[in-house]
């Protein structure tokens, strides 16, 4: 039985002939502009989680502790809440990081009468606090220190970056479902032209008593067909545009977002493309099912 | 096997109510030939869809095979009309498809077994004596072949009743003759017939119980 309705199935594709071939071009774009900016969208989620773990507070210190004194102290700013980690910098540590900055120029710092810079705490947030709120009161409690002579740092741009994120994902959302109700509709005139040409069959059927779903399960099929090559016509064309694009803009996305490669889509990403093609089909072959009997 | 107890049927078109069955009651025993007769507009068409479920009377009760088809569930039906062979005077065969596909997509949207389609269809080809045209697609036919295969389509499944509507209507004297020593054969290995017509000639050669409708009332129930 399952092998007659697939064949029933795959002959309705062909009798929709070109409305079929223009609906399987749909799903293809939607699913693909869906694809393009969910692969961009996730790559900004990259660099955005990237960019959260690198966000680091300074407290610079109003004296530098003894040395006794600094495994107290870090001890102390641990348990402040929203901190994930502390290093203790010492004039001394803070010096030696500037010279390995200034390079060939460190003789420089040699001119220096005494040493300048301020023992400091490097504070890494813990990951509810690499939030621009979360990043505010973690900055509070850090002023709040007596030992705080001034604290740097915040999180606002990571935030930025974020919200560029939640924008793309959300146009990609927009297009795609643009082109995904476009996409329904032609499926369901596809099907409605199918349903008008096997109209002799399905009379015929119902005559001999052919149980509901043998009637109506081909419709339903034929157009999770066109659904589901629409999709994968939709994942080949994003494999071929990331890898063509990708080596292309890859350093420039290196550039501004430190990521060291564009990623393509996770398998079980890939997996919901295909799933949602299918699904878009089926709801177009459903849409046009018909009248059912008195 | 057949029992309708006082049926009307009332097509509305628009405000206007047109009766098409009056107050019809009737039994027809497993294994008759009935003959359906009268005008054009007499109600015979209608009277056979309500004995298949196409349509449901609109008052009294049709009772076929033991089931009272007006309060039959949409899959009761499906299995109702798998005992009903149905033809009509159009052979209604599907054009992209030869005189076997023909016959076997009944079988195969019934989900019979694969091993057991092609003998079937050739059973049922050999009864109506159209085998050799097998391959044939219904453009190819003449309209007696057409007729023969219809028959062939509706015998497949072995039903116990066959509903023959007009099944002459378009053939010449010939052809006609081939087509009711058909039904007869089909009847004689014990399936139920009714068969409507509205040539008298026909009723008249056929010496078979008549019964006539005239404006949707049982005018004669003789033979």
């Amino acid at each position: 039985m399952l092998g007659f309705l697939i064949g029933e199935a795959l002959r309705d594709l062909r009798r929709a002939g070109r409305v079929a071939v223009s609906a399987i071009v749909l799903i293809t774009l939607s699913l693909a502009a869906l694809g393009g900016f969910w692969l961009l969208s996730a790559n900004l989620a990259r660099a955005v989680a990237n960019w959260r773990e690198r966000v680091r507070i300074i407290v610079y210190l109003k004296r530098e502790p003894a040395a006794s004194e600094a495994p107290a102290l870090v001890e102390r700013v641990q348990g402040v809440p929203g901190v994930a980690s502390v290093v203790y910098l010492s004039k001394a540590d803070a010096l030696k990081s500037l010279k390995e900055i200034l390079g060939k120029d460190a003789s420089v710092v040699a001119q220096l009468p005494a040493n300048p810079l301020p023992a400091s705490l490097e504070v890494t947030p813990a990951a509810a606090a690499a939030t621009p709120d979360g990043a505010r009161t973690l900055l509070r409690n850090l002023q709040a220190l007596p030992e705080a002579e001034e604290v740097a740092g915040s999180a606002d741009w990571v935030e930025r970056l974020s919200q560029w994120q939640r924008l793309v994902t959300t146009i990609g959302l927009g297009i795609g479902a643009v082109l995904a109700v476009a996409a329904i509709l032609t499926v369901t005139t596809s099907t409605t032209l199918i349903l008008h040409a096997r109209r002799h069959e399905m009379e015929i059927m119902r005559l001999v008593g052919a149980p509901e779903a043998a009637i109506r399960l081909p419709l339903l099929l034929q157009g999770m067909l066109q659904g589901l090559l629409g999709a994968l016509l939709a994942l080949g064309a994003l494999v071929v545009a990331h890898e063509l694009v990708a080596p292309r803009l890859e350093p420039l996305v290196n550039l501004t977002l430190g990521l060291s490669h564009l990623q393509f889509l996770p398998l079980a990403s890939l997996m919901m493309l295909l799933a949602a093609g299918t699904l878009l089909g089926a709801l177009g072959g459903w849409l046009a099912r018909g009248r059912r009997e008195p | 096997m057949i029992e309708l107890h006082r049926v009307s049927k009332v097509f509305s078109v628009g405000p206007v109510k047109v009766p098409a069955l009056s107050d019809v009651s009737l039994r027809i025993a497993k294994g008759e030939f009935v003959v359906l007769t009268g005008a054009s507009g007499a109600g015979k068409t209608t009277l056979l869809r309500l004995l298949y479920r196409d349509d449901v009377p609109s008052d009294g009760e049709v009772q076929v095979l033991g089931e009272d088809v007006a309060s039959l569930r949409r899959s009761e039906v499906a299995a109702l009309r798998r005992s009903i062979g149905v033809v009509f005077q159009d052979a209604k065969l599907l054009p992209a498809r030869t005189v076997y596909e023909n016959v076997a997509f009944v079988l195969r949207v019934l989900g019979t077994p694969k091993r057991e389609i092609t003998p079937r269809v050739f059973d049922a080809l050999r009864t109506v004596g159209i085998s050799a045209r097998a391959q044939a697609y219904p453009a190819q036919l003449s309209q007696g072949e057409a007729q023969r295969a219809s028959l062939a389509r509706a015998i497949v499944r072995q039903p116990s009743l066959l509903l023959a509507d007009e099944p002459t209507g378009n053939l010449d004297d010939a052809m006609e003759a081939e087509i009711i020593d058909v039904i007869k054969d089909i009847r004689a290995g014990g399936t139920t017939v009714i068969l409507a017509t509205h040539q008298s000639r026909l009723v008249r050669a056929l010496r078979r119980r008549t019964i006539t409708l005239d404006g949707g009332y049982l005018l004669k129930d003789e033979g």
